[in-house]
């Protein structure tokens, strides 16, 4: 009997086992980071990530959300001055709140833009703040006061254009700081707010700050 | 049976509890009173709801202390002492007993609920009144505007009396009585300012309308308290502030200054907005 | 045999579960396959909620529930399983059975498994909370895990007392040999593995961002996982209108003679409420489901204010069903607990009728207060002061229980066992739940404490600290005389000191935490309460902890002690106890007749409670 009765503890007991880790592997799991070098980061953002030019994800189980690339989860050291350059090759959807069309707590209050015009000619200048119908997405770290506007490729750009978006931000100290879009860029959903605006590797990012 | 007549067995004990617990419930309600019972009083509304929740927890005392102490002298005195199982006396009901506690009970319940409509009558503590704002200064009277935007997933703020100016963080002067418009670009949200003692669900299309009335000067968190999807945790700001009315003539000129050039392309201010794209699909 | 002229045909399809589900993986794939073909929107949902409602479908007709109709409608000879059979095999637990008993045993495993998967999800949560920002669990798997941990709570104590006592106890105690609609009674059961496992299987959708509240619009924005919630509380509602049928006919209509409505144990009354509740609750919800689904699949706009809907009428909708709903959690733990007392106090149920009225009062005043979870919502002012007072009277009833609870024990001699320590944590534990739902009930209070962990410390404090406590009483009270072996009482004693103290230590902490400003469901909270956090998790480990010392009670005593339990080991007078055990499958010889109350302990002259001589032609129950 006592064998029988250690026998069964014992199955139950691995059997929990085996849930609990099943359960805890899930929790834990995480898009890759991406860790500043040491305080430079370069994104992409595409309207699908399974098409995009510098990082495609073509194995993705979403492969036509829009995302930025190649990961979301970035790490970067505190109390620096961060260096982003995004390229920007989505198209405009046009922000829900126009107030972000400003450009809010970057070194200088303003970022550094190559675009194309309604004519489709390549421009390049310093920007405090774009024409918010004309955003496909925004770079926003929210805790730290960082909203970047990013300025959607014009339609009468030649094909396969990119917008270059540079600028730099402070960081504070160590810690979680997450980053969003403002725009609701994700298509077939209501308000254009869920699906790759809501999962971590798409249009939602941590900022690891340590 | 319709008198009130403590029978000869009951006596001892009744005895005995009345004393200890008047005892302890005299213990209980001071001992309670001496915590300090958030939100605190950097509002009107605050001090209410704290005043308020100390009024609820010093009544709730005794009838706490009441129940557990009946509790644990049953487990104490009216425990089976032998091994073998004896039959209690077969005491069917006391009809005077239900009506003293059923009565007792309905007072306690219809003082509180009358303390509660007081204080919504005469407190515009939590008052709100959707969808009913002109929308314009002039309407609000001497009460400052100030619109709460929700969105998936920051709150931005609207300054009906200033150009409906458009900011990131929540400034109130002091001792000026605010109206706040809560309402919502996207999902549902609540604006939950815990050091004001406001919150106020923020709905798409619905102007819910609040009352605060800073009395402090201090800072105050505002969290959202509607879960709104993956950032809900994080869509917070602590950097609100209770400031004088000079000081807040000076950052509210500050935002007006700095905002003038997106203020052009935000929409003119109203009670609530239907910002393209409506719903589904892009 | 006059079986001559009918035909001898039956249907085939055998009736189990593993036919269930090679049926329903395929009726899955179909239901896909065709919302894909028709769906107006390519984002799937039209295809998963078809395949979910065809693999349910599918499942419940391999399990055999279609059997019987065909039958009688081809006029083919009907197949024996709607007789309790005699069949005493392992096997009926594991097939469509018309016995209430089989079906109390089969509930009762299913939701103790369900139960520790949701615990294990509390666990999750608790982990992550470990860090005052979403360091452990990333905040996407955050809500997906509070939402599964909450839903399928919520089908857990939907269905865990009326589930497998009442189903078990109540023929039992009212002396029937059966339910009105034993068929009912099974798909009842039977459509809660898949609820289940349907709403599992959101995970692999990403999960369902909303809690169990499913608030629209966010629960139109959210992706497949919402399916999960819509089809799963679906099934839950059709099994609360199925029981509730089914109870109210049963106590109803097939009460042994002599068993009048005061003669009626109060556990009976419990059930007879919530089935009542139950009933008339789950069909709002489930109107509220069909818009949901609507919305999401074929573009109407019932709940977007853009379009001209309104984001008010889901939470009206939904707290209509939801504010009864907590009432069917708890009404069967207050007749759990005001059964058992008696019991062990050896005296009689001190206030009978008023307690039956406390129960009756709680039933009737549920249906009006259901505004109270809207109170910062934005809803019509005029309005609130009535939901505060109406919120309010509820503790007028519920204080009947503590009274007559109470009254029971007044200079009684108490036998303290393990059910009855049991019941004595119910008390203290729902007297602190019941005293914080007066502060939420206070629109000035609730304003600070709506929505944030007080909230969620109050109704833990009722569920838990209430209804789960109850379930632990009735698992001890009534599993001799369901299983036939005693649970060991000594586990038993540790078990509920380790339950209680470990409970408290972990939801008492949650309404400081709550007034202290930290809001329900977030991943993130500030740092100040990482301590008080810490100290919550780590209760709530041991709180698991004792919920593992059940099991191993229950795996212990059942199956390796073997410690026989005599037909009436707590020597209780009331009807259920006077018949052997096991329990004889047709549960009485003949219909007794019933002569007295069940609680006349220490009454001069009291009679047995029933003559089980039985009379010439007693036909109750038959």
């Amino acid at each position: 009997m006592v064998r029988r009765l250690s026998f069964t503890a014992a199955g139950v007991v691995i059997v929990i086992i085996l849930v609990i880790a099943f359960v805890g592997l899930f929790m834990l799991r995480r898009p890759g980071t991406l860790e500043g070098t040491p305080t430079t980061i370069h994104l992409e953002t595409v309207a699908a990530v399974g098409a995009a030019n510098e990082w495609p994800r073509p194995d993705d189980p979403h492969p036509d959300w829009v995302g930025y690339l190649p990961t979301t989860i970035l790490r970067v050291p505190a109390n620096s001055t961060i260096n982003m350059q995004i390229d920007q090759e989505d198209g405009a959807t046009g922000l829900r709140n126009p107030f972000w069309g400003k450009v809010f707590g970057t070194e200088g209050g303003n970022m550094h833009m190559t675009y194309f015009d309604d004519k489709g000619n390549p421009q390049e200048g310093d920007m405090t703040s774009i024409d918010p119908t004309q955003a496909a997405h925004t770079f926003a770290i929210p805790d730290l006061g960082v909203f970047v506007p990013l300025l959607g490729v014009n339609s009468n750009a030649p094909a396969g254009s990119t917008n270059v978006i540079t600028f730099s931000f402070k960081t504070k100290g160590p810690g979680i700081y997450h980053w969003q879009c403002f725009v609701p860029c994700a298509a077939k959903t209501v308000f254009g707010n869920g699906g790759p605006m809501q999962t971590l590797g798409y249009m939602a990012g941590e900022l690891i700050v340590s | 049976m319709s008198t009130f007549r403590i029978e000869e067995a009951d006596r001892p004990h009744v005895i005995r509890l009345a004393i200890l617990w008047v005892i302890l419930s005299v213990i209980g309600v001071i001992a309670v009173l001496q915590i300090q019972i958030p939100p605190g009083d950097e509002t009107v509304q605050g001090a209410d709801q704290t005043r308020t929740l100390s009024l609820m927890t010093a009544m709730a005392t005794p009838v706490f202390i009441g129940v557990v102490m009946m509790i644990i002298y049953s487990a104490i005195y009216f425990r089976r002492k032998g091994r073998e199982l004896v039959d209690g006396p077969p005491m069917l009901g006391n009809a005077p007993v239900q009506v003293v506690w059923i009565t007792v009970s309905t007072i306690m319940v219809l003082f509180l609920a009358f303390v509660g409509i007081t204080e919504l009558a005469t407190n515009s503590s939590a008052q709100t009144v959707p969808g009913q704002s002109s929308g314009t200064a002039a309407a609000g009277g001497s009460e400052m505007q100030v619109q709460v935007i929700a969105q998936q997933w920051y709150f931005t703020y609207r300054y009906a009396d200033y150009s409906g100016v458009e900011t990131t963080h929540l400034y109130l002067p002091v001792d000026r009585p605010v109206e706040l418009h809560v309402t919502s670009l996207d999902i549902i949200h609540s604006f939950w300012a815990y050091q004001l003692g406001v919150k106020a669900d923020a709905n798409p299309g619905v102007d819910n309308v609040f009352h605060v009335t800073p009395q402090k000067l201090g800072s105050f968190q505002v969290r959202c308290a509607e879960l709104c999807g993956i950032w809900h945790g994080e869509m917070a700001d602590s950097q609100g502030q209770v400031v004088s009315q000079s000081d807040f003539d000076s950052w509210i000129a500050q935002q007006q200054q700095d905002y003038a050039a997106i203020q052009k392309v935000v929409p003119s201010y109203a009670p609530f907005y239907f910002p393209l794209p409506l719903t589904k699909g892009s | 045999m006059v079986t001559a002229e009918v035909s001898e045909r039956r249907l085939a399809i055998p009736n189990n579960p593993i036919t269930g589900v090679l049926l329903a993986i395929p009726a899955y794939f179909f239901g896909v396959w065709l919302g894909n073909l028709f769906g107006l929107i390519d984002d799937q949902n039209t295809g998963v909620i078809l395949g979910y409602v065809f693999a349910t479908a599918a499942f419940l007709i391999g399990v055999g529930f279609l059997n019987y109709p065909l039958e009688r409608l081809f006029g083919w000879s009907v197949s024996p399983i709607t007789e309790p059979d005699e069949n005493r095999g392992l096997g009926r637990f594991f097939r469509l059975s018309l016995d209430h008993k089989v079906i109390g045993m089969q509930y009762l495993v299913t939701i103790l498994i369900m139960l520790l998967f949701g615990g294990i999800g509390a666990m999750a949560i608790r982990t992550s909370l470990l860090s005052p920002n979403s360091a452990i669990t990333p905040p996407g798997q955050y809500i997906m895990l509070i939402g599964l941990h909450a839903v399928m709570m919520i089908f857990i104590t939907s269905a865990v007392i009326v589930g497998p006592f009442g189903n078990y106890l109540v023929p039992l105690m009212i002396g029937a040999r059966r339910m009105a609609f034993p068929r009912l009674e099974a798909l009842s059961f039977w459509v809660v593995p898949p609820a289940a496992v349907i709403l599992a299987a959101a995970a692999f959708w990403g999960g369902f961002p909303t809690g169990w509240t499913g608030y629209p619009p966010l629960s139109e924005q959210a992706g497949q996982g919402m399916d999960s919630y819509i089809v799963g509380f679906a099934l839950i509602a059709i099994a609360l209108v199925s029981s509730g049928v089914n109870m109210l006919a049963t106590i109803i209509t097939l009460r042994a003679p002599g068993m009048t409505w005061t003669r009626l144990p109060i556990f009976v009354w419990g059930i007879f409420t919530t089935s009542i509740l139950g009933l008339l609750a789950a069909p709002v919800l489930a109107a509220a489901l069909v818009q949901l689904t609507l919305d999401r699949t074929v573009q109407t706009s019932f709940f977007l204010a853009s379009n001209g809907g309104s984001n008010y009428l889901w939470q009206n909708l939904f707290w209509f069903f939801g504010h009864p709903e907590v009432y069917i959690f708890i009404l069967p733990a207050f007749g759990i607990i005001m059964e058992i007392v008696p019991h062990f106090a050896r005296k009689p149920l001190w206030g009978y009728r008023t307690g039956v009225v406390g129960l009756f009062g709680v039933a009737l005043l549920s249906w009006f207060v259901w505004q109270h979870h809207l109170f910062v919502s934005g809803i019509a002012p005029v309005l609130r002061p009535f939901y505060m007072l109406s919120t309010e009277l509820i503790s007028i009833p519920t204080g009947i229980i503590f009274l007559v609870t109470l009254g029971t024990l007044w200079r009684a001699r108490v036998w303290f066992t393990v059910p009855m320590l049991f019941c004595m944590g119910f008390l203290f534990n729902f007297l602190i739940g019941g005293i914080s739902g007066v502060y939420l009930s206070d629109v000035p209070t609730d304003v600070t404490l709506h929505g944030s962990y007080f909230s969620m410390a109050h109704f833990h404090y009722t569920i838990m600290g209430g209804e789960i406590f109850a379930l632990m009483a009735a698992c001890y009270y009534w599993l001799p005389k369901m299983t036939g072996k005693m649970l060991s009482p000594t586990i038993g004693r540790l078990h509920f000191w380790w339950m209680f103290i470990a409970f408290n230590s972990t939801f008492f902490p949650l309404f400081i935490i709550g007034l202290l400003n930290m809001p329900r469901r977030v991943s993130a909270y500030d740092p100040g309460l990482q301590g008080l956090n810490t100290w919550v998790t780590v209760s709530a480990y041991f709180l698991f902890g004792s919920m593992i010392l059940f099991a191993g009670n229950l795996i212990y005593s059942l199956f390796f002690v073997s410690r026989k339990a005599v037909a009436n080991p707590w020597h209780a007078r009331s009807l259920e106890w006077q018949v052997p055990t096991p329990v004889p499958a047709r549960n009485f010889d003949r219909v007794p007749l019933i002569v007295a109350g069940p609680y006349d302990y220490g009454v001069p002259n009291a009679r047995p409670v029933a003559d089980f001589g039985g009379r010439v032609g007693a036909t109750g129950g038959g």
